[in-house]
């Protein structure tokens, strides 16, 4: 590494703004642009070398280059996947454009698979790519909000608007009947991750439980070069006992070429997409005259919402410095992403240090790998909860607040009425911090042992701290607080390990048959421990009732620690892919995995995969056919398996509470994994050269369904983990079309559609009734409107069948309290779209997604901004003028059952290619996106992208909202430039 | 460097990195006792606090077997008020009579109950000492005379039995008989006290309930003839029972002192002094589901009684209403604050009349709506006479010091003068005059089944007997004010849960359901 070189990038990095010119003599920059002869879009990562050098540098996003060369240098080497090697000649102006010619129509493109990489035409699997060039773009705390609406058959459901909440993400339907499973198997640079995070959870007195944090907050998105979506159990399997789920493998990007410093600053605001349509001042008192009711009317005029919303500052700074030489390449990125929450008293502050880099030692035949990764994410967390009962948390204080009601008394003091929280009393009650620090190392030595067979170790050792701080003053007139307020104080450490070593070997016999056959072994063990502490009565004390814990009363005090059973995975797998004249693919797989967390009698479980690929158009019957090119199909099978419960849940355990023990989970020993069987039936090809299709059929079969249950009573108070020997079927068509539409010198537009169209069903279940879908609030105690029924989709609604209103304003219901089927939370219908238009240097991209055909359950309207607040509380609207008595019972019923289908234009990006200023600033690029501007939907609530935490005993629901924090619109402004 | 020796570098990795595979797997809990090692430590107390923490589920919560009792009686109503109270019709259901076998907290009710059983049975896995072990069978035996009373078939393990075997299940007689000879047999065990304990004299006041109810568990809960055997151990039983008075003050018994009762033989401790470590007992939830948002402390604005069961009370009985000093505020206007709310209320520290949260004037009314849904946004908030039997202990509201009272001494004395009525013996009608003189009401002229049962509903309300004596004395099926006709005859059972049905293929659904 050129070191003065770097020093001096560096220097220019932080005084970017204050020095612009640097200007190095004995050489001479040459800039320029490489666009694809296929449709005239930029080819970013090109390999740029003055000839006869070893010295180079990459393209940009928007394909531009910039390189120094020697004044004698007169021609340059482009390189890049897909499209071959080519030689350029530097224009008299020192310019370079080039338009390159797809080489083989970009399939030799290399993807990662697991535990290796193979060329995309050899693939048998259902395997989707998505590279950084065509991810959302946006102010996006999570690299699984990348590549939202990207990938045929994937869902990724945003639960939560707060900044860095979980996301639901599913691929190729709901398959997992439990909380907190059915997430994919998340693997970064071949490093499969626990899939937990250190946060500790909080159930706040009286709020119930905070959203969760998204497991991958670690990761800086700028850091992602690409990320893949295994989706067939083909491609998955390789992964076992944790490969059911599909799998989403995120490769970082690695330095290369001349050392270079990229520079992002991003700056943005976001406000509340949109604003729940309750009443205002002047609507509600027409209300109460219209309704007859004398009180209620408080003389004032708020708005509740517009207190607790506010515009939120989004920042984004990322340095990236990298670069190779034949022997290394390196790559370091510091990054700082700010996020204020549209809801005050919310944000999310993320530092990221990453480190990547690889040396070649012993004459080429030994090649390491390392990394460090560091992130610091630090947030404050709104009340704004799942869960909450009958007092709400703050966004369902703020629908409900009077309008006429002002938010102090004259005195100054907060008005807090009994029955209502006052939700700027409760923001400013509640303060509750987390800090998550993490921190993983990786070494990867690989072996060349003869010029076919490589040996290759990867270990890696993950920690994730996390520490959560907080308290609810006692000046907040809530039962359990006022006069009293709790402080809760918690630390969290998951640390995870893993070394596994491949053994692969890839050989071509003669021309015909090339193979590719790896075997391996693979070591996890995650560790999570964590203590807690609880405490009240630290009523007016003006301090931070968490720094001074031992303040509280002893009776209240409650201090817990634990430590989980160790969870141990210990794996064997192989692979052997076998090519037949570039026509006839076959692939096979089979991982052993054994796991400390099964049953004694079911300690290894065996995954294989089978599958075979034809590319048809290598057949010489092809060979005239010129619409159609690159035709391959593709069937596969395989088995997968889901292992999504916790360590010890096999055996029985007796576990502490205060001077007690008690039997708490009851011994499985027969306790295994989830299995899946997937069957894979696919197709590619490309039409007239500029569409390319892939068209899959999968129907996925998952049996041994994994549930926390009740033994046979009388036993002890829950749980006993059991496969139940039922069937959830998903099955489904994905279409994914990629059409170039335009590719003029000046002008370019692609198109890029995909579609999934599915069903999903509970079959062959014969067990007790399973209820979920809790519905929460006043009144709303027990209630729940999903179940789990035979040949039913998962989680259908079963609620009252509500047929308008009775003469007196009464709810009518003809069946009674009978519960009948109401309607599928799953959706039929997956679309998304992607449009990039490039003239001259400026490009438009839109990115937008769709869910169709689910049913929303809506909770808000249910039970916070009902009719019968009236004269206490606000109103929604709509409720106005309906024939409903203000008195009649807002009992859970189809009435809130919504149409949850949705379109989104999640985001759009208008960018302008300044290219180079001076010798010193390259690449500059300057861009406008917007997120999220808007929604086509018939969803009344504020938005129909939903997934609150409503479990009972374990089951989750599916598609029910219960006033969230709700999404954001943000417009972010910014630039990119490399020197 | 040559390239054998790569190759030994290769060896030599694939070598440690076998060595550092071959994990056995083991898996150890870290937090948790495995079976052996829980049945290594010597005592098993720690099993016996579990036990009783298991009675806050089961026997304390306002939503479990204790609404069964109540709800379905003359004495309970819950009556939805709007937004309030509907839980999908959870609670009309109960007082109408008209539940079924998915009903929320008929299930949660049987299958924490048979949670405490099994609870109470694997102490006896651990070595107990046979005080322990005595304890620990009164609590199973508790817990099984509560799913007997309600289902007349109890689901039971022994000790040392396999989680993986199904239960037995004990029907009617059988399983009376069991609770019975357990009861019996661990009189001599159990000690004498403390009362937030089981002891000796709550093992003879269930004995007395079980000979007391025989017929009905014994029968077909509709014709009941009473065996005056069983009646001669109830008195004989009741006069076992020693060293307890009624006490002058009524709601003594249930206050934040009572503790100190001489009334009280088993409960659930409060507070936390004597039961450090202990679940709460759910006492905060008897007023908090009958008391107004508005008044202090802040009720749930649930759960009323029934005007024909208010008016069984004459005007001077101390049980119906009094004024009871409290350390929270001082009443200057000496309102009413224990027993039944009825008319205006007033702040107790302002004497301030209160508001409902719409401003209507918080005035308690006698009567809810007809079908138990209000519909007056004026008065929904105000329908129904409240109940605050055991009185707030407000500077420590959510863990307060009242002691839950399951059984009480003047139970024993009104169950001793119904045997001897039943029986045909004299002294039955003295009994209960000595109690009424004490709670300030005139004597009786004469003892008869429906002024027995009048009696026991004035001093037991409640308290979680209502359904059982109604069912007793023949009267659960009949009308009542909000609940027009004649139940079916089913409605003396309840239904088996449908899920415990589903796991069980050796339970059978009770009768009509």
């Amino acid at each position: 590494m050129n070191l003065k070189l770097l020093a001096k990038r560096l220097t220019a990095a932080l005084l970017l703004l204050a020095m612009p010119f640097l200007v190095s003599a004995q050489q001479k920059t040459v800039n320029g642009k490489i666009t694809s002869d296929k449709d005239g879009s930029p080819i970013s990562g090109a390999t740029v070398l003055a000839k006869g050098s070893k010295k180079g540098t990459q393209t940009a996003a928007d394909g531009s280059f910039v390189i120094e060369v020697p004044v004698a240098t007169t021609k340059l080497v482009i390189s890049s996947v897909g499209f071959g090697t080519q030689e350029l000649t530097i224009g008299a102006d020192n310019t370079a454009n080039s338009i390159l010619k797809a080489n083989n129509e970009g399939l030799t493109e290399i993807v990662v698979v697991g535990y290796g990489t193979a060329r995309k035409k050899d693939l048998t699997g259902s395997v989707a790519v998505v590279t950084a060039k065509n991810f959302n773009q946006g102010a996006l705390a999570s690299p699984d909000q990348l590549i939202q609406g990207k990938v045929a058959g994937l869902q990724v459901l945003s639960n939560s608007g707060q900044p860095g909440a979980a996301t639901t993400v599913r691929i190729r339907g709901n398959a997992s009947v439990r909380q907190g499973a059915g997430q994919p198997l998340y693997v970064v640079d071949g490093i499969p991750l626990d899939g937990r995070n250190a946060r500790p959870q909080l159930s706040a007195v009286g709020l119930g439980s905070t959203p969760d944090v998204d497991p991958l907050l670690f990761i800086n998105a700028n850091d992602i070069s690409n990320v893949q979506v295994l989706k067939d159990a083909s491609a998955s399997a390789i992964f076992g006992s944790r490969g059911a789920n599909g799998v989403i493998l995120i490769e970082t990007k690695k330095g290369n070429g001349a050392p270079k410093v990229d520079f992002l600053y991003q700056i943005g605001s976001s406000k509340v997409s949109k604003k729940y349509n309750v009443l205002d001042a002047a609507g509600y008192k027409s209300a109460l005259s219209q309704y007859g009711i004398v009180s209620g009317d408080q003389g004032s005029a708020v708005d509740a919402q517009s207190e607790i919303f506010r515009k939120g500052l989004s920042q984004n700074v990322n340095v990236a410095v990298s670069g190779s030489t034949d022997k290394s390449n390196y790559r370091i990125s510091l990054g700082y992403f700010g996020q204020e929450g549209v809801v005050k008293s919310s944000d999310l502050k993320k530092y990221m240090l990453n480190f990547q880099g690889s040396s070649k030692v012993i004459g080429n035949k030994l090649n390491l790998d390392y990394g460090v990764r560091v992130g610091q994410v630090n947030e404050k967390i709104a009340p704004v909860s799942e869960n909450a009962g009958f007092e709400g948390s703050l966004i369902g204080n703020a629908l409900q607040w009077n309008p006429t009601r002002a938010f102090r008394k004259p005195n100054g003091e907060f008005d807090q009425p009994a029955g209502a929280l006052n939700p700027l009393a409760l923001l400013e009650a509640y303060n509750d911090r987390s800090n998550l620090l993490n921190a993983s190392i990786f070494f990867s030595p690989t072996i060349k042992i003869t010029k076919d067979l490589e040996f290759k170790v990867s270990s890696s050792i993950s920690t994730q701290t996390g520490k959560r701080n907080a308290f609810m003053k006692d000046f907040l007139n809530q039962t359990d607080i006022v006069g009293k307020g709790w402080a809760f104080s918690a630390d969290n450490t998951l640390s995870t390990s893993l070394i596994n070593t491949v053994l692969n070997y890839k050989k071509s016999l003669g021309s015909n048959i090339k193979i590719d056959a790896l075997v391996g072994y693979e070591y996890f063990k995650s560790d999570r421990k964590g203590s807690s502490a609880f405490g009240k009565d630290f009523k007016d004390i003006p301090v931070n009732y968490t720094n001074i814990l031992q303040y509280a009363s002893q009776s209240s005090l409650a201090i817990g620690s634990f430590v989980d059973p160790s969870w141990e995975l210990q794996s064997y797998f192989g692979r052997a892919a076998l090519n037949f004249k570039d026509r006839y693919l076959v692939t096979a797989t089979l991982r052993a995995d054994g796991s400390s967390k099964f049953g004694k009698d079911n300690k290894y479980g065996y995954f294989p995969s089978f599958a075979i690929g034809w590319n048809v158009s290598n057949e010489s019957f092809m060979k005239d056919i010129s619409a159609v090119n690159n035709l391959k199909i593709r069937l596969g099978y395989g088995v997968t398996g889901s292992q999504e419960f916790p360590s010890g849940a096999a055996q029985d355990q007796y576990t502490f509470s205060q001077q007690s023990f008690a039997l708490n989970n009851v011994a499985n020993p027969k306790l295994k994994w989830e299995k899946e069987k997937q069957l894979n039936i696919g197709m590619d090809f490309s039409l007239f050269k500029n569409i390319n299709v892939n068209i899959d059929y999968f129907k996925k079969d998952r049996t041994d369904i994994l549930f926390n249950t009740q033994v046979t009573l009388p036993g002890p108070a829950t749980k006993y983990w059991v496969n139940v020997p039922c069937n959830i079927i998903n099955t489904g068509i994905e279409v994914n079309l990629n059409a170039d539409i335009v590719s003029r010198k000046d002008l370019t537009w692609n198109l890029a559609v995909n579609a999934t169209f599915m069903k999903n069903k509970l079959t062959n279940y014969k067990f007790g009734k399973v209820l979920t879908g809790v519905i929460s609030g006043q009144g709303l105690s027990g209630v729940s409107v999903q179940e789990l029924v035979n040949d039913q989709p998962l989680n259908a609604f079963y609620t009252k069948q509500f047929e308008g209103f009775d003469g007196s304003g009464g709810s009518k219901f003809p069946n009674g309290l009978t519960k009948t089927y109401a309607g599928n939370p799953n959706p039929n219908t997956l679309l998304g779209i992607r449009s990039e238009l490039n003239y001259k240097k400026i490009s438009l991209v839109l990115n937008g997604y769709g869910i169709f055909g689910q049913k929303v359950y809506n909770n808000t309207a249910n039970a916070t901004v009902g009719l019968g607040n009236l004269g206490k509380g606000n109103v929604d609207v709509r409720f106005i003028g309906t024939g409903e008595a203000v008195a009649n019972t807002p009992s859970a019923s189809t009435r809130y059952i919504e149409d949850g289908s949705f379109f989104r234009l999640s985001n759009a990006s208008l960018s302008y290619n300044i290219g180079n200023i001076g010798n010193t600033l390259k690449n500059v690029n300057v861009f406008l996106t917007g997120t999220n501007l808007f929604v086509i939907t018939k969803f009344t609530g504020f938005d129909p992208e939903v997934n609150t935490n409503k479990q009972i005993d374990g089951v989750s629901s599916f598609g029910i909202e219960y006033t969230p924090y709700p999404a954001a619109k943000t417009f972010l402004a910014g630039f990119r430039v490399s020197f | 460097m040559k390239s054998n020796q790569i190759r030994n570098i290769a060896i030599l990795g694939i070598l440690i990195s076998t060595m550092l595979g071959c994990s056995k797997l083991d898996e150890k809990l870290n937090s948790a006792l495995t079976f052996d090692e829980a049945k290594a430590l010597t005592s098993a107390a720690p099993l016996l606090r579990s036990t009783y923490n298991s009675m806050q589920d089961a026997l304390t919560s306002q939503d479990r077997f204790i609404a069964l009792q109540e709800h379905p009686s003359d004495a309970m109503v819950g009556p939805t008020r709007a937004t309030d109270w509907d839980d999908n019709g959870v609670w009309r259901v109960l007082h109408q009579h008209t539940w079924d076998a998915d009903h929320a907290y008929i299930t949660r009710s049987f299958q924490n109950l048979l949670i405490m059983q099994y609870n109470a049975t694997n102490v006896l896995n651990f070595n107990p000492t046979p005080a322990i072990a005595a304890e620990a069978r009164f609590l199973r035996a508790f817990s099984m005379w509560a799913v007997l009373d309600g289902w007349n078939v109890v689901p039971y393990r022994t000790a040392g039995s396999s989680l993986a075997d199904p239960p037995l299940v004990l029907k009617g007689k059988q399983a009376l008989d069991s609770i019975i000879n357990e009861l019996t047999a661990i009189i001599p065990e159990l000690t004498n006290g403390p009362k937030n304990r089981a002891n000796k004299n709550a093992a003879r006041f269930l004995l007395m309930k079980c000979y007391l109810n025989k017929a009905v568990y014994t029968g077909n809960r509709k014709t009941i003839t009473f065996d005056n055997a069983d009646m001669a151990q109830v008195v004989s039983l009741a006069d076992q029972i020693t060293g307890y008075t009624v006490s002058p003050n009524y709601f003594s018994n249930f206050d934040p002192s009572n503790s100190a009762s001489l009334e009280n033989i088993f409960t659930y401790g409060g507070g936390t002094s004597e039961n450090q470590g202990r679940a709460g007992n759910n006492v905060r939830s008897r007023w908090h589901m009958s008391m107004h948002y508005n008044q202090n402390p802040g009720g749930w604005n649930g759960f009323t009684t029934i005007a024909d069961f208010y008016d069984k009370f004459e005007a001077t009985d101390k049980r119906k209403a009094a004024v009871h000093p409290s350390t929270g505020y001082t009443n200057p206007g000496n309102r009413i604050n224990a027993g039944f709310l009825i008319g205006q209320q007033y702040n107790l520290t302002t004497d301030a009349p209160l508001n409902d949260t719409r401003g209507n004037s918080l005035i308690f009314s006698r009567n809810v709506a007809t079908n138990l849904q209000e519909s007056s946004p004026t008065t929904l908030e105000l329908t129904g006479i409240r109940v605050v039997k055991y009185t707030p202990d407000y500077a420590n509201d959510d863990a307060p010091a009242n002691e839950f009272v399951f059984f009480r001494y003047s139970d024993v004395l009104l169950m001793k003068a119904e045997a001897l009525l039943r029986s045909g013996g004299a002294g039955g009608l003295a009994i209960v005059n000595s109690l009424r003189a004490t709670r300030g009401v005139a004597a009786l002229a004469s003892l008869t089944n429906s002024n027995m049962l009048d009696e026991r509903g004035r001093e037991l309300y409640w308290e979680g007997w209502r359904r059982n004596d109604q069912i007793r004395f023949g009267t659960f099926l009949a009308p009542n004010q909000y609940k027009p006709s004649v139940s079916p005859d089913k409605c003396l059972l309840f239904p088996i849960p449908n899920n415990d049905l589903a796991a069980n293929p050796s339970l059978q659904q009770n009768p009509g359901y």
